[in-house]
């Protein structure tokens, strides 16, 4: 699934050349300036690579009306533009379309990231029609997309002035994280959630949103949510944790508590968005926490073990959680277990629990 | 490295010492912070912390991922 579009400015979506256009500045191109809203809508965010100085960039927000959520404008190559993008944004290379007119520019992004998808105009014009670019579901946070991409770009931008620690900023930015228990109408998030997350992703697999409800209906289950806002936007839902055992919601049975339940976690799962905002250390804190609470001795995360969701396996660690390297569940994953005794991860304050 | 990968220049004053903890207060890495970090590390010094690592124990402290990274170059 491509997540976000690269675009090259000259002879790509305007229709001349900036710097050799003296005072008439060539137009946009109507045709890639549609695609670009259409994908924008879909949740599909865009942005500019070229070899221009950064006016070109604005003039071409100007025209086209999006959001761009990053731009590279310098005179490096066009795979080290992208490979910058990539990181600003926690996009794998596989999630990225890359469209520039120049026949040489796109064999070497090709050569030196294979896994980009490289586009000629011609092709991105068509490319609302492919699946690649065709998301199954749009949430509102996915409608809202580049919005909240444009909002991070302000929200990094006064990180990178501040002089405190990641937490004085996080508490500076008015960051509030809210843990709660999952409703129906969270469903389709949920979903969309756990198809598009990976890096901070325990399972690896989407869960239907049949599967979803049948959770939330089931009184030994309980599917948590995490919602992240600051002052400087609202990312809405962002994360969220399927807990089973003892994590299950307090019905008729629970009594009292036997020391030796455990809580597992069949799932956790964060959009990578949300990664440095303290939303994935907050939801392992308060799982530690509340399964403490209700008396289980034990949490217990089955986690894959791939080079993709190594972020996910910092949060377990940094949350004190362990994995015998011979204990392996049915479905391959490592087993990460801590204890619920000793001294639990902190909940900072700007945590509210619903 | 922990300065630059965090964007925390404060980070230069710590004192490099082998038993100051990188999770939890004080460095306080993150998820972000730390695949930044790996990721530098893998590049600087061609050892891939995460392949090689299940727990990430190595993590645990300056002194521990010296001497992870130290045992493997």
């Amino acid at each position: 699934m491509i997540k976000c579009v690269v675009w090259d400015i000259d002879n790509t979506l305007l229709t001349g050349v900036y710097l050799e256009s003296g005072a008439d500045l060539p137009g946009a191109d109507p045709g890639l300036t549609r695609v670009l809203r259409e994908l924008e809508g879909r949740g599909i965010l865009s942005a500019l690579a070229s070899r221009n100085p950064p006016a070109a960039a604005a003039y071409v927000e100007q025209l086209t009306g999006a959001d761009f959520a990053a731009v590279e404008c310098g005179w490096g190559s066009k795979a080290d533009a992208i490979t910058r993008i990539a990181a600003e944004l926690s996009l794998a290379p596989d999630a990225i379309a890359f469209v520039d007119d120049d026949m040489l520019e796109r064999a070497e992004v090709a050569a030196a990231l294979p896994d980009v998808l490289v586009l000629t105009p011609e092709e991105a014009a068509q490319a609302p029609a492919w699946p690649e670019f065709s998301p199954a579901v749009i949430t509102d946070e996915g409608r809202r997309r580049s919005q909240l991409y444009a909002e991070r770009r302000q929200r990094q931008a006064a990180a990178a002035e501040f002089g405190g620690s990641r937490d004085d900023f996080l508490r500076h930015a008015g960051t509030q994280i809210t843990i709660a228990t999952a409703g129906p109408a969270d469903l389709p998030r949920l979903h969309e959630l756990s198809v598009r997350t990976h890096q901070l992703n325990s399972a690896g697999q989407p869960v239907a949103e049949a599967d979803l409800a049948g959770l939330l209906a089931s009184p030994a289950d309980a599917v948590i949510t995490v919602r992240l806002a600051d002052d400087f936007g609202d990312d809405g839902l962002v994360g969220a944790a399927i807990t089973t055992g003892n994590g299950g919601s307090n019905g008729p049975d629970a009594g009292v508590p036997a020391p030796s339940m455990v809580v597992t976690v069949p799932l956790v799962m964060m959009s990578c968005r949300a990664l440095g905002r303290g939303a994935l250390d907050a939801l392992l804190a308060w799982l530690c926490r509340s399964g403490a609470a209700d008396g289980a001795a034990e949490l217990r995360v089955p986690c894959l073990v791939t080079e993709r969701n190594v972020p996910m396996r910092l949060a377990l660690a940094a949350a004190g959680l362990r994995a015998e390297p011979e204990s392996v569940a049915p479905d391959g994953r490592a087993i990460f277990t801590r204890p619920l005794t000793g001294e639990l991860p902190a909940l900072p304050d700007w945590v509210i629990v619903k | 490295m922990l300065a630059q990968v965090t964007g925390r220049p404060e980070l230069l004053d710590v004192p490099v010492a082998a038993d100051t903890r990188l999770f939890g207060a004080g460095v306080g890495l993150d998820s972000l912070a730390g695949t930044l970090l790996l990721r530098q590390v893998q590049r600087r010094y061609g050892v891939d912390v995460a392949a090689d690592d299940l727990n990430l124990d190595s993590l645990e402290t300056l002194g521990t991922l010296a001497a992870f990274i130290a045992a493997r170059i």
